[in-house]
């Protein structure tokens, strides 16, 4: 209750303090869980020596693993053959959605490029049919987030000079975690609410409502 | 497409259970991550154009197919569909504003009714058909038919369209092209093109000091509604020009008027020429340019005649005819409810009569120039046709009709016949987009591609001195693979009747890209072919100029008839609105549900009576009327203003679809259209909308209520529109405005 | 976080209106609408459906007062300030209309009601509703002085749109679904987009680059959007933008309860102007030959 008294809010402090006594036991609760809370996050925030310039937001989650159409191995793709994730997700930087990359990019390189294995066959076959694969969605948010992408790519790896170029991955695996380790994406981050707030406080990111939700 | 998962029900639960507390904190609460990851599925493009970007809007130009106008459009596409149309900047006849009829166009081709597939007639009902077989059984039918027994009627029509329409009418050897329009200018066409030498004047606005308008509604339904709605702007930006509106019932125009004068039905020409009387008997203008007929006729009308005439106070017209005066230059309009009649032609020459007295000519209305290319100007429609149509189709002259473009079976007054007659007609071929009233009696259904899935080439019916072709290309892949645009349709039907010159052409693409491959090198500024094409997509339109023409005035000898028939009967004025136009647009939900802006009733007709008739006949808001014509008659709940004349019961057009249209117009309201007398002006031939006789007695109320927007129809008080003088306006902001 | 926003704007309102100024406000979008230009078309409102995902309710839920129109144009038959419609026969100087849409108010009386802080004031001078937040208590809309707050009674989104009509729908901006308010957002995913765009190429918003759609379509060009703080282009070295200028000019200020014009005949008024909320539309008078 103390926090409040001291703004100048005449008229909405006079409806809050006529709150029952009990809503304002559960308000020192709770103000103590966010002191303990603060705490915590100030301990645990770890900067991350590869992004400099930013604070990777905390928090885990460990969901079910989904089966894809075609068993895509990031692992050999941005961990092995070291390819940016913007190479393919090439929406990111420019737009809301990172993007699936489309089937034409795929078969740029894999027309030629191992063409023998089972996962490039079936690929080739979803190719001559005209068909791109339909991909289950791991990372979804719901309908009234408004999330994008190009602003936190601006931020985080356009913006962010010291940032080594090899190091992009990193900055996608604050949200993503380490697909580069996987080999079609798991959801290893929460996503919610307080899991973006957290970075958003951390990072000097706009804390009003209508940024996100509208 | 998803919805939020969350239900509400469960969020004021966990609001419950921890409070304040847990708003705060809850952010963070695995309650809130409720989407489980492999739900929702997503696909990639198999190719992507390089500009296509997930997420970001791609702006085409188009041009809007809702009314005849023309104007210009810019859609929006994301992810593959079209989401918001706004007007396109470049375009002169909108200049990138956009009517509620434009927005909607999404919803025509949206639309959940629209029909999907070829239909063909077995015994009574239409079922399902292939394309080969409805182009299979056009090609019987008219394989050996002789020119005068063949016919198609269209709409408004123009462009790459109108040239392949002609084609095909030319390979039949068939001159029967019926072009009818509900909403017209027909009769103000004739009148300038006797009067002035020119159909199509130029209609300056943007110089007039006023504004005297027998009924043309050109904010909602007159020439070019957005056009003029854009000059009107400029009209009332200081020096502000006054406008003077008389006619029967409110307009939109109407409800803008500095001055709105109601007029009996028919009186209209009186009236202009009692005014022409006071220009020159008290104003001192000179009448010298008129045939001696109609200065007698003009000096016959004196004060008093006209008041008796016209049942208008004195000292009102001699104020109209001191404001026209004062006010110059001024420019005089007539539109629907002064050629409604069967004198129409002479009401429309009077108001004319006015603009050569007042000077005028060359002032405010000019030349608007020819289109320079005959075969792709625009052909527009009237009510005659509709006329000639019905008695052709009653007579059994015709064995195989198109329909494409309109729907007369529902704009016609069921007066006519048309109904009965085209029973008489062995094949009709509707081109459409749904099962409208035309569309229902068809033997062959052939379903359209909408607005924002075909290719064309449009040119506006009035535009302010320059030739813009207008450009229409798709703006989304077509929703159903078995619609088709309406010259691709037209395409196969000549190549089907084996016209070699049509053979090259893969399809109406092939055949549009041509045509501004070898368009006449001045228009393409020197930029390569492909080039040209481009920018001419891109800007959505191209001005090829037109031909200077000269206005002329010419004498032209008419008389006013004294006797305007059963004087103390009521009078139907069957009004058009800027929304849902003849009726075409009662199948998009937001005009259904967008307030009327006269008496902002939704989702149903209604009859506009003065409080003074009403309370003749003893109803209320909301109650029920019978209005019946020498040709039917209707039911129809009232609305009460004093904005119609104690002599007419005004029933805007729009509704009483009795097909199934769509689910949104099924069984709503009535069309006053159908029991209209068939009685046409005797000049021009056209339907005269406002001269049939009707008694109006109350009828019992049903469970459906009238609904309208808003609870109260005056301020209480408040203080949320405030009226200020014009003299006022004029002292504070006179020549020093915001651009 | 919510609740602290709420209390953050007001706090930065209460100060910038001591002081006289807005403090730290990004943009403050604002609108002037000219009476004498608009011709009651309806277009607006029907381009704010279009743009906005509003529900189609149907003739039985409009009936009850649950129609979704965010813009609506009012039309009243009576002038006050003329005294004459009372007693003339006929509706002789035409109609009144009023395009009637969120007014946008600096001291929204919808805000403090709130139970959950939905609705709250944006760094931008927008008044928010946050539609996830929202529990439905109804509160804002019974505060709200001009009615201009729609209550989600069902979930439209099932009988709005048929397929394919859903198609429309605009993905930048939430459906809404049963239980939550909603109201005219002067746009805000066309002011995010721009901001966006402008961030993205490290400059400023142009003057005239947002558009509310229906500013963006009105016929007569009546509605005028932009930002009431002023833009500074670096081109024309102007730093007023149209807006500011219309209110210059018809000397209406924000942050004032009562005008103090010097010349008292310019055309600007807000409305309710006296219960000082402080509306960021202005309306000029409609003008009539009299």
């Amino acid at each position: 209750m103390s926090v409040l008294q001291h703004l100048p809010l005449g008229r909405f402090i006079e409806a809050a303090s006529r709150g029952s006594r009990q809503t304002k036991q559960t308000v020192q609760v709770s103000f103590i869980v966010m002191l303990l809370m603060a705490a915590m996050a100030l301990f645990s925030a770890k900067v991350n020596a590869e992004v400099p310039n930013a604070v990777p937001p905390e928090g885990s989650y460990s969901g079910i693993h989904v089966e894809q159409p075609i068993e895509f191995p990031h692992d050999t793709h941005a961990d092995i053959n070291e390819i940016n994730c913007m190479y393919c997700h090439t929406y990111a930087r420019r737009s809301k959605v990172a993007g699936i990359p489309p089937t034409s990019k795929c078969m740029g390189c894999h027309s030629v490029i191992a063409t023998d294995k089972p996962r490039i066959q079936k690929l080739t076959e979803y190719w001559e049919n005209k068909q791109p694969p339909l991909w289950n969605k791991v990372h979804d948010v719901p309908d009234f987030v408004h999330f994008t992408h190009e602003k936190h790519i601006k931020r985080f790896v356009i913006d962010n000079e010291d940032l080594e170029v090899e190091n992009v991955s990193e900055v996608c695996a604050f949200c993503h975690g380490e697909v580069k380790k996987m080999t079609v994406a798991d959801k290893v981050k929460p996503l919610t609410m307080g899991f973006c707030q957290r970075c958003h406080q951390a990072n000097d990111g706009p804390s009003d409502c209508w940024h996100c939700h509208k | 497409m998803s919805f939020s998962k969350i239900k509400r029900r469960d969020f004021l639960k966990i609001m419950g259970w921890g409070g304040v507390g847990a708003t705060l904190v809850g952010c963070d609460l695995p309650t809130t991550v409720t989407l489980e990851e492999g739900k929702e599925k997503v696909v990639s493009y198999l190719m992507p154009e390089e500009y296509v970007i997930p997420g970001v809007g791609v702006w085409y130009a188009s041009t809007c197919q809702q009314c005849p106008s023309g104007c210009g459009i810019h859609g929006r596409v994301r992810e593959g569909r079209v989401l918001k149309l706004e007007g396109n900047p470049a375009s002169s006849v909108n200049k990138g504003r956009l009517c509620q009829m434009g927005q909607a166009s999404l919803q025509a081709h949206y639309n959940p009714d629209r029909i999907a597939k070829p239909k063909i007639r077995r015994g009574s009902s239409l079922v399902d058909a292939t394309w080969e077989e409805a182009y299979g059984l056009i090609a019987e039918k008219t394989a050996n038919i002789s020119g005068s027994k063949f016919a198609w009627m269209t709409g408004s029509v123009s462009g790459h369209q109108s040239v392949l329409l002609q084609a095909y009418l030319e390979s039949i050897g068939s001159g029967n092209h019926f072009v009818h329009e509900t909403i017209n200018n027909a009769v103000w066409a004739k009148v300038c093109q006797d009067m002035l030498g020119d159909s199509n004047p130029r209609i300056r606005l943007d110089k007039a000091q006023s504004m005297l308008s027998f009924g043309a509604d050109f904010l909602g339904t007159w020439g070019s509604p957005l056009h003029f709605s854009t000059e009107y702007a400029k009209f009332r930006t200081s020096p502000r020009g006054t406008l003077i509106q008389v006619e029967p019932n409110m307009t939109l125009t109407g409800a803008n008027a500095d001055l709105w004068v109601a007029s009996r039905p028919g009186s209209e020409g009186a009236l202009a020429l009692g005014i022409a009387n006071q220009l020159v008997s008290k104003q001192g203008l000179s009448m010298s340019g008129l045939p001696n007929s109609v200065q007698s006729l003009i000096r016959s009308y004196t004060l008093d005649e006209t008041v008796t005439a016209t049942g208008v106070d004195a000292d009102r017209i001699a104020d109209i005819a001191a404001t026209l005066k004062r006010r110059s230059p001024s420019v005089v309009l007539a539109g629907a409810s002064a050629q409604g009649h069967e004198h129409g032609y002479q009401c429309v020459a009077a108001a004319m009569v006015l603009n050569v007295i007042l000077g005028n000519i060359g002032k405010t209305i000019e030349s608007n120039g020819e289109f320079a290319y005959a075969s792709m100007a625009p052909v527009s429609g009237n009510t005659h046709s509709l006329v000639s149509f019905s008695q052709a189709a009653a007579d059994k002259r015709f064995d195989v009709v198109f329909f494409s473009g309109v729907n007369p079976v529902y704009t016609a007054p069921k007066s006519l016949g048309l109904k009965e007659s085209l029973a008489n007609i062995p094949f009709k071929v509707v081109f459409s987009h749904f099962n409208d009233e035309t569309t229902a009696m068809a033997d062959v259904v052939l379903p359209l591609a909408s607005t924002e899935e075909d290719w064309g080439t449009h040119v506006a019916p009035y535009q302010a001195g320059v030739g813009e072709i207008s450009i229409q290309q798709p703006l989304m892949e077509p929703l159903s693979t078995e619609t088709r645009g309406f010259g691709d349709i037209v395409l196969t039907l000549l190549k089907k009747r084996k016209e070699t010159a049509y053979e090259g052409f893969a399809d109406y693409y092939a055949y549009l890209r041509n045509a501004f491959s070898t368009i006449p090198a001045e228009h393409k500024n020197g930029a390569s072919d492909e080039q040209f094409w481009t920018d001419v997509l891109a800007a959505g339109l191209i001005d090829v100029g037109v031909k200077k023409t000269s206005l002329k005035v010419k004498g032209v000898e008419f008389d006013m008839p004294k006797e305007m028939g059963n004087s103390s009967a009521m009078i139907l004025a069957p009004s058009a609105r800027l929304g849902f136009w003849d009726g075409r647009h009662a199948n998009l939900p937001w005009l259904q549900e967008a307030p009327d802006q006269i008496s902002k009733v939704v989702w149903d007709s209604w009859a506009e009576l003065h409080p003074s008739t009403a309370k003749k006949i003893g109803v209320k808001e909301g109650d029920m009327v019978k209005i019946a014509s020498a040709s039917g008659e209707i039911n129809v709940k009232v609305y009460i203003y004093k904005g119609v004349h104690p002599d007419v019961i005004a029933v805007p057009l729009g509704q009483g679809h009795d097909a199934g249209f769509s689910r949104y117009a099924k069984d709503r309201g009535v069309n006053s259209l159908s029991i209209l007398d068939p009685k046409v002006d005797k000049m021009t031939g056209e339907l005269a909308l406002y001269s049939t006789n009707v008694k109006v007695t109350k009828a019992a109320k049903t469970d459906d209520v009238l609904v309208r927007f808003g609870g109260s129809e005056t301020q209480v008080g408040r203080k949320l529109v405030s009226t200020i003088p014009a003299d006022v306006y004029e002292r504070t902001e006179g020549g020093d405005h915001v651009a | 976080m919510s609740l602290s926003n709420l209390i953050d704007d007001w706090s930065r309102y209460r100060k910038g209106r001591e002081e006289g100024g807005f403090h730290d406000y990004e943009h403050m979008w604002g609108m002037s609408i000219d009476l004498n230009k608009c011709i009651g078309c309806n277009a607006c409102s029907v381009a704010c459906y279009a743009e906005n995902n509003l529900a189609v309710v149907g003739k039985e839920k409009f009936e009850k007062g649950q129609g979704m129109h965010w813009l609506r144009v009012e039309r009243y038959w009576d002038e006050p300030d003329l005294g004459e419609e009372r007693t003339s026969e006929f509706q002789q100087h035409g109609a009144s209309f009023l395009p009637m849409m969120c007014q946008q108010c600096n001291a929204a009386t919808c805000e403090p009601v709130c139970p959950v802080a939905a609705t709250y004031h944006t760094p931008d001078g927008l008044n928010a509703q946050v539609y996830n937040r929202c529990i439905g208590s109804r509160y804002c809309s019974n505060n709200c002085p001009f009615r201009l707050r729609y209550f989600n009674f069902w979930s439209y989104y099932e009988d709005s749109w048929p397929a394919p009509l859903q198609m429309q729908l605009n993905p930048d901006i939430s459906v809404r679904d049963m239980g939550v308010m909603e109201k005219c957002t002067f746009c805000v995913q066309r002011i995010r987009t721009v901001k966006d765009t402008a961030r993205m190429e490290d400059r400023k918003v142009r003057d005239g680059e947002v558009q509310t759609a229906c500013s963006q379509t009105c016929p007569t060009g009546a509605i005028e959007f932009g930002d009431m703080l002023g833009m500074y282009d670096p081109e024309t070295g102007v730093a007023e933008t149209r807006v500011t200028k219309m209110w210059r000019k018809h000397q209406v200020e924000l942050g004032k309860t009562k005008q103090n014009k010097q010349t008292p005949e310019m055309r600007g008024y807000r409305v309710f102007e006296f219960l000082n909320t402080d509306p960021c539309v202005m309306y000029l008078d409609r003008v009539r030959e009299v």
